[in-house]
């Protein structure tokens, strides 16, 4: 692992003359000023984490998270709960929560509008019409040279300066308002149908899914425009509206799903610190056996460097380290996983079940009353000033950049490509959406997903205008009980989790697009 | 690189249907179809529209133009005092001419054909009479006039030039020529067009409208942009004959000049000249002197294991000096633990690149250099300012904003240079260090790295050791900018040929040449455009001092000018300002990136 595995540099020396000097050794040295250096950083990081703990006992704030159920003392602005109440408390942690729903409810709504105006921008402007493309590059230019942040408190201060809230605002008074309270619209809503509804519909797509294969293969076996996904859609169509009729014959899936919860909540803890104990290891194996197959040749295994070996060590000392957390270090998180498993199929049993509404969506108006809006509930939607302002600053903000990835992307695909469509016969709309679409797709995708991060991450942005965000929800607990450290350990956990899990779905989509190379 | 097609052909059509009528063109380009008939009309709806929104924001009857034009000192510099105000203007004659010998210095020339500036003037003129036609009612009177008046007579001139100069005959008219044309422009209409005169004196607010700026704005702009003009031509001049030389002290101007302005010159320190004398020029001279001739000496061919020896031993000295330093053994001074410890690494460092003479004395000499600005600057920075100023941070508004993106990008330039090493090296635990550092810092987001550093940094740090709002802040952008920068870099890192590192060993070249000679070269060109899209990104975040309490162009915008009794609550003028200010620098920076791009893929082909 030292010396026989390192580079020729160290291996012509020993040729030349013996045994290197120590002090001349590659290996030694590259292992010594790593090892220095790793742990000159953790002294560090030794020394700061050793200095912040006498600075903060010496002001007596405790280090730990035992202050996540304490009581909040504190309203939010707006979100799934936004006071105290006795028959629901609102802790520390419950505040966090809502903020999290608040950053994942405006970053998903976000992403959905930027990518529409940004397809639409990004495609206009390779548009032959001259005003159509002038549009679009001035837009472009315009929102992305302009600080997103900037934008969001222009728009606060544009949205301030409107009309005051009474029953006749409008552009069309009772169903559209936008006022100095901020944008308030109908809206369709999940009723108490929508899971028998959703998962009925899952079932019929399974087996719309079987039946369009077969559709496929007819075409290629036989030829000729089939119109494969016009059937396809027309099926699914149907399966909507069977769905939407007869969603109560799900609702034996309500006590199959109790049963699951029982039988979850009752696997004693130990049981299930075994278990994910064995999982980590199993891991762990399974990814040194994949990496050991990476590196097999036809001649048998290559020979392995120090790096490789680094790795495997690193996958075993990861998963012991994960057993020590589960066994010892946080037992708690082994009873958390049983309660919660058991929470989510209790949860999941309560939308099924007899005598449940079959109307899987409902709409309604914004309802005035008070002279406000009702946020939440069974009302229309309202966004705040703040939500709007938000929301605003970072859709154009975001859709200018999604524009010109859009852009980049068709033009990165070859003009001979359409061409060659053109030769085939394929028409204008044809050839777009079978040739150039897909390819340009594969360009996107990428550029697309760091997009939808961005977005995700300068949700945080609210902290400026007041929207109660985790970030300003943070904020306003740790100036409660100054537990900083762990606010932002918070903070990391969660936008890593966010980033992990947009990175995961791009990268799915985009293996699915990759091109099959032979 | 379909932008730089558009500059080089300033319109979209190709050049042979510029002869037909105009008829034809609308025609071809706007209704040659349905579909294209549509799109015209529901974009061109879409465009009076917004442009009759915008300015309905921009000429709303409750706000007031007159916040922005008294406060745009504050805008500025913020709390400058006003009796001082000649180190502002001196700063920004600096900064002005340094552009100017830059782009004379490059040779940086960006023409346009003449005939494509004349199109430039009209299509300016129809849209500032479209802007008149749709002009709200409470637009004041004096703006509806300006507007025809230059309508009309940008197209008149358009046209005009467009007669003498037939398509046969068009010619490039030269950056010089452009730049000159420009500031005569420029002088124009900050003497002759009657923005009105307002401002704040000894806290009292005054404004005469009807009369063209201050003297005591126009005469400075006078000089510094008549300045800009001479130093491009000497720029210019000097380019074929010393420029390499020339353009070697402009990179290092460009490096340190910013901080002198800053803390020398902005800030103006109360030298204790005693103290100067006594402690800081002896130690400055020498750190400088014998540095230099330490390195002269073991840079010396075949010394490279005794000057490696010297080097392990300063380092093991320079490291030491800090622990003492946080136990208190012995006093030192913070300035003379860094240059020991840089003293170390140079002397690391002279076994690789001196050797010869000539490269000794190089080497000698940067040492010598590097000593004597640090010492100044940090003497500089620690000593007192003269400034009597009305609220605290000396620095603020678009200077703080400006500088800030600066020196982020700068400082964070050689961290991103050894992150993207790191992640790229074949040394595990290097890479892995990295690699965290990295990741982590790219999924937060930038608010949260701020309020961290500027909250919990005071936490961290010793008792005895203090640090400033805006450093901890500064130091929570440079910490964030690296990890984009080094991932930026490491696009480069990797695009560089497997060939090229073999060439390197096959020459015999170290690990630390062939990185610094050979493969970092060729992989920062090709991440010079990705590295000017960060600066143009670290300038846009820069507004996010605003919400970790620095005064920065947002934050006067957006809560000192509504807060002043004159001006309760107006905001929208103010944000808009800003937004013209900021679109106005990242818009050029953009635009000058493509440029620099398409000529360095121009090289690339030769």
């Amino acid at each position: 692992m030292t010396i026989t595995s390192d580079n020729s540099n160290s291996a012509s020396l020993i040729q030349a003359g013996g045994r290197p000097p120590l002090w001349r050794n590659a290996a030694v040295l590259k292992w010594t000023v790593q090892f220095a250096v790793l742990i000159g950083v953790l002294g560090v990081f030794w020394f700061l984490i050793a200095e912040a703990r006498t600075n903060l006992s010496a002001k007596g704030i405790p280090v730990g998270y035992d202050w996540l159920d304490d009581p909040a003392n504190f309203q939010l602005a707006e979100g799934i709960q936004t006071v105290d109440s006795p028959e629901r408390r609102l802790t520390m942690s419950r505040a966090l929560w809502v903020g999290m729903v608040n950053t994942l409810r405006i970053a998903g709504l976000g992403i959905i509008f930027a990518t529409i105006i940004g397809v639409i921008v990004g495609v206009s402007r390779l548009s032959k019409n001259y005003v159509a493309k002038r549009f679009s590059s001035i837009y472009v230019e315009t929102l992305r040279n302009i600080p997103v942040l900037v934008q969001i408190i222009l728009w606060l201060a544009i949205l301030g300066s409107l009309n005051k809230l009474t029953a006749d605002t409008g552009p069309i008074p009772g169903w559209v308002i936008i006022s100095q309270k901020g944008i308030s619209l109908p809206r369709i809503f999940l009723a108490d149908g929508f899971y028998q509804f959703a998962s009925m519909l899952i079932v019929l797509s399974i087996g719309i899914r079987f039946i369009n294969k077969a559709l496929r293969r007819k075409q290629e076996r036989e030829g000729g425009e089939q119109r494969v996904g016009l059937k396809t859609f027309g099926l699914f169509v149907i399966a909507v509206v069977i769905s939407w009729i007869a969603n109560p014959v799900m609702a034996f899936l309500g006590p199959i799903f109790s049963a699951v919860s029982d039988g979850w909540g009752s696997i004693p803890q130990g049981v299930m610190q075994v278990l994910l104990s064995v999982l980590a290891i199993a891991v762990a194996a399974l990814w040194v056996k994949r990496f050991l197959d990476s590196r097999r040749t036809p001649a048998g295994l290559a020979k392995l460097i120090d790096d490789d070996w680094f790795r495997m060590i690193f996958a075993g000392v990861a998963a012991l380290l994960g057993i020590f957390v589960l066994l010892r270090g946080w037992p708690g998180l082994s009873s958390w996983i049983v309660n919660s498993g058991s929470d989510f199929w209790g949860v999941l049993a309560d939308k099924f079940g007899d005598g449940r509404g079959a109307m899987p969506f409902d709409a309604m108006r914004p309802t005035l009353s008070e002279g406000r809006f009702v946020n939440y509930g069974d009302t229309g939607l309202t966004l705040t000033v703040f939500y709007a302002a938000l929301f605003l600053g970072l859709v154009f903000y975001t859709s200018s950049f999604i524009a010109e990835i859009v852009r980049g992307g068709i033009l990165a695909v070859p003009s001979g490509q359409s061409e060659a469509a053109a030769a085939l016969g394929l028409n204008r709309a044809q050839a777009l959406r079978k040739v150039v679409l897909p390819q340009a797709f594969r360009v996107i995708m990428p550029p697309l997903g760091n997009q939808y991060l961005n977005i995700t991450k300068n949700t945080s942005l609210g902290i400026a205008v007041g929207f109660s965000e985790i970030v300003q929800v943070g904020q306003t607990v740790y100036n409660k009980n100054s537990q900083t450290l762990a606010v932002f350990s918070i903070y990391m956990i969660f936008y890593l989790a966010c980033s992990l899990t947009i990175s995961a779905v791009v990268n799915t989509v985009n293996r699915r697009l990759a091109i099959v190379e032979r | 690189m379909s932008e730089t097609a558009v500059t080089s052909t300033p319109e979209s059509r190709p050049p042979e249907e510029q002869r037909h009528s105009a008829g034809r063109w609308v025609k071809e380009n706007l209704f040659s179809s349905i579909s294209n008939s549509i799109q015209t009309v529901v974009f061109s709806a879409i465009i009076l529209g917004l442009m009759r929104w915008i300015l309905g924001q921009v000429f709303a009857e409750e706000a007031d133009w007159t916040s922005v034009a008294t406060n745009l000192r504050l805008l500025m510099s913020y709390n400058y005092p006003t009796d001082q105000f000649v180190r502002i203007w001196v700063s920004a004659a600096i900064v002005f001419l340094m552009i100017g010998l830059s782009l004379g210095a490059w040779r940086i020339d960006p023409g346009v054909s003449v005939r494509g500036a004349a199109r430039t003037l009209i299509s300016t003129g129809v849209l500032s009479l479209i802007i008149w036609l749709l002009l709200p009612e409470a637009a004041p009177g004096g703006i509806s006039t300006a507007l025809v008046i230059v309508g009309v007579g940008l197209i008149i001139v358009g046209a005009m030039v467009m007669q003498a100069v037939p398509h046969s005959r068009d010619r490039r008219l030269g950056f010089s020529a452009v730049l000159a044309i420009a500031v005569g422009v420029a002088l124009a209409v900050i003497w002759l067009v009657p923005f009105g005169d307002y401002g704040v004196a000894d806290g009292e607010r005054y404004g005469t409208p009807g009369v063209s700026v201050a003297s005591s704005t126009k005469v400075p702009w006078t000089i510094v942009l008549l300045g800009v003009l001479a130093f491009q031509a000497v720029g210019r001049a000097l380019a074929p004959s010393v420029g390499a030389a020339v353009r070697r002290a402009i990179v290092a101007f460009w490096v340190v000049g910013p901080a002198f302005i800053i803390f020398l010159v902005l800030r103006d320190p109360a030298f204790d000249w005693a103290h100067v004398w006594s402690t800081d020029i002896p130690m400055a001279a020498a750190f400088a002197l014998g540095g230099a001739g330490l390195l002269y000496v073991l840079g010396k061919p075949g010394r490279e294991d005794l000057a490696r020896a010297v080097g392990a031993m300063l380092v093991v000295f320079a490291l030491f000096n800090w622990v003492a330093a946080f136990f208190g053994w012995y006093p030192m001074l913070q300035k003379a633990r860094i240059s020991f410890l840089l003293i170390a690494l140079a002397v690391l460092l002279v076994p690789t690149f001196a050797g010869e003479r000539a490269a000794r004395i190089r080497f000698a000499a940067g040492w010598a250099g590097l000593m004597v600005v640090m010492h100044w600057l940090i003497t500089g920075m620690n000593t007192e300012s003269t400034l009597v100023i009305a609220a605290p941070p000396f620095l603020g508004g678009f200077v703080l904003t400006v500088g800030i993106a600066y020196y982020v990008m700068l400082v964070s330039f050689p961290l991103g240079v050894l992150l993207s090493l790191a992640r790229t090296s074949k040394m595990p635990i290097f890479r892995v260090m990295s690699t965290t550092y990295i990741e982590v810092i790219r999924g937060v987001p930038l608010i949260t790295v701020l309020f961290f550093f500027s909250i919990m940094l005071p936490l961290f740090l010793p008792k005895g050791m203090g640090i400033s709002d805006l450093a901890a802040v500064f130091a929570g952008y440079t910490v964030f900018s690296a990890a984009y920068m080094a991932e930026n870099i490491r696009g480069g890192l990797q695009s560089v040929r497997r060939g090229q590192y073999e060439a390197a060993d096959a020459l015999g070249l170290t690990t630390v040449q062939r990185t610094t000679l050979i493969v970092l070269p060729q992989a920062l060109r090709v991440s010079i455009p990705n590295l000017v899209g960060q600066a143009i990104a670290t300038f846009k975040e820069t507004s996010l001092i605003a919400i970790v309490g620095g005064f920065d162009l947002l934050r006067i915008a957006n809560s000192t000018i509504p807060n002043q009794p004159d001006f309760l609550g107006q905001k929208r003028p103010g944000l808009l300002f800003i937004s013209v200010v900021y679109f106005v620098i990242a818009y050029t920076m953009s635009k000058s990136s493509q440029r620099l791009e398409a000529r360095l893929q121009a090289g690339q082909a030769k």
